[in-house]
């Protein structure tokens, strides 16, 4: 039976910016569901765009993917990944070839996949918790 | 009645996060979501909103290029995930600017904003703009937009330099409801933007080429009105 008190029972993981997360959905699960599970799979189409154009040595393509990935992390309660990236897009737009980005790149490439795996495990969490009020 | 927008993102996951929370404030409608500002613009063309959320970096056009290009002014909520828009957010008299994720407080403080601004232009309505009802809508032109209104019996022909509209009305209604301060009845049969005048002759006037007729018993009115040195 549906209990009110439950509701409110799911609490966000930790390791993602809980008090961001909490007052960004406030008890609408299902919004988190939805946002969490868009977010993971724009983010995963984002970030094979964004690799393609690193390897094209296409600098300006490279920052515009970086600028359509960055706010997907704040919906994910990444808030401090979603600044790296912000401050990668930055260093993109001052790069004058590709080179000077690589070392970013990589680091952006590695953050991301432990986002994902991260943002995975939350969409299962939250799954978890919805289901229990179908 | 509730406020009618449209989201204009090329982010999907963002346009679905602020139409949930359009659904959850219950006062305003999405009509449509565009990913991009040119598919937006084609759609503005032929149809009025009250409000429009715009990203501001979207491929192709972007936010403010589209601001540049529309015909009227709905009102504006530029959704963006960096601050130093703000500038031109301030530049465009957008209502309000909301960073990238946002919260439903957030959200709400901008609704707030935009009815607000919207009962105060309806309070100054008569001063700038009028709303009139054709082809199925309710269209909002600019009093600097409507060069003259002609009668068609029931039914009366707002002529505007790009477009004509046709509504079901009449010129001696209209005549107590547009602004006087911009407006006068020359005619029976119509009623003129005197801003809009490029020169008379005799009993006619002419605007963008178009000929009008003044009647006798409104000749002097129009003389009064025009500032002859």
């Amino acid at each position: 039976m549906y209990n009110e008190e439950q509701k409110i029972s799911f609490r966000f993981s930790p390791e993602l910016d809980v008090d961001f997360l909490q007052e960004l959905y406030g008890d609408d699960f299902q919004q988190a569901e939805m946002i969490f599970e868009s977010s993971a799979q724009q983010l995963r189409t984002e970030l094979s765009l964004a690799e393609a154009r690193f390897h094209d040595g296409d600098i300006p393509g490279l920052k515009k993917a970086v600028h359509k990935i960055k706010p997907l992390f704040g919906y994910i309660g990444l808030n401090k990944i979603m600044s790296e990236f912000a401050a990668f897009e930055q260093e993109c737009a001052q790069a004058n070839e590709p080179a000077s980005v690589e070392t970013g790149f990589q680091h952006m490439r590695m953050i991301a996949a432990e986002a994902l795996q991260k943002v995975d495990n939350e969409i299962k969490r939250l799954k978890q918790h919805n289901t229990q009020y179908l | 009645m509730k406020i009618q927008s449209i989201i204009v993102e090329d982010l999907q996951v963002a346009a679905d996060f602020l139409k949930r929370f359009c659904e959850k404030c219950g006062v305003v409608e999405v009509i449509h979501h565009f990913l991009n500002a040119e598919d937006a613009l084609h759609y503005l063309k032929d149809n009025v909103v009250d409000l429009i959320f715009l990203d501001v970096e979207m491929p192709g056009v972007s936010g403010f290029e589209l601001l540049d290009q529309l015909v009227y002014t709905p009102q504006v909520i530029l959704t963006t995930s960096k601050t130093e828009y703000a500038y031109n957010a301030f530049q465009y008299n957008v209502t309000d600017y909301l960073k990238k994720p946002f919260t439903y407080q957030r959200f709400l403080e901008a609704i707030q904003k935009v009815s607000k601004k919207s009962e105060q232009e309806n309070g100054n309505a008569e001063q700038d703009h009028l709303f009139i009802k054709s082809d199925g809508k309710l269209i909002r032109l600019h009093n600097d937009d409507i060069l003259f209104i002609e009668s068609m019996g029931d039914y009366v022909k707002f002529i505007t330099p790009s477009k004509k509209y046709i509504t079901h009305n009449t010129i001696k209604n209209l005549e107590t409801k547009v602004n006087p301060q911009v407006f006068m009845k020359v005619h029976r049969s119509y009623i003129v933007n005197f801003t809009k005048i490029n020169d008379i002759q005799e009993n006619v006037l002419f605007i963008n080429g178009n000929m009008i007729p003044i009647s006798k018993t409104h000749k002097s009115g129009v003389m009064q009105k025009i500032n002859i040195i």
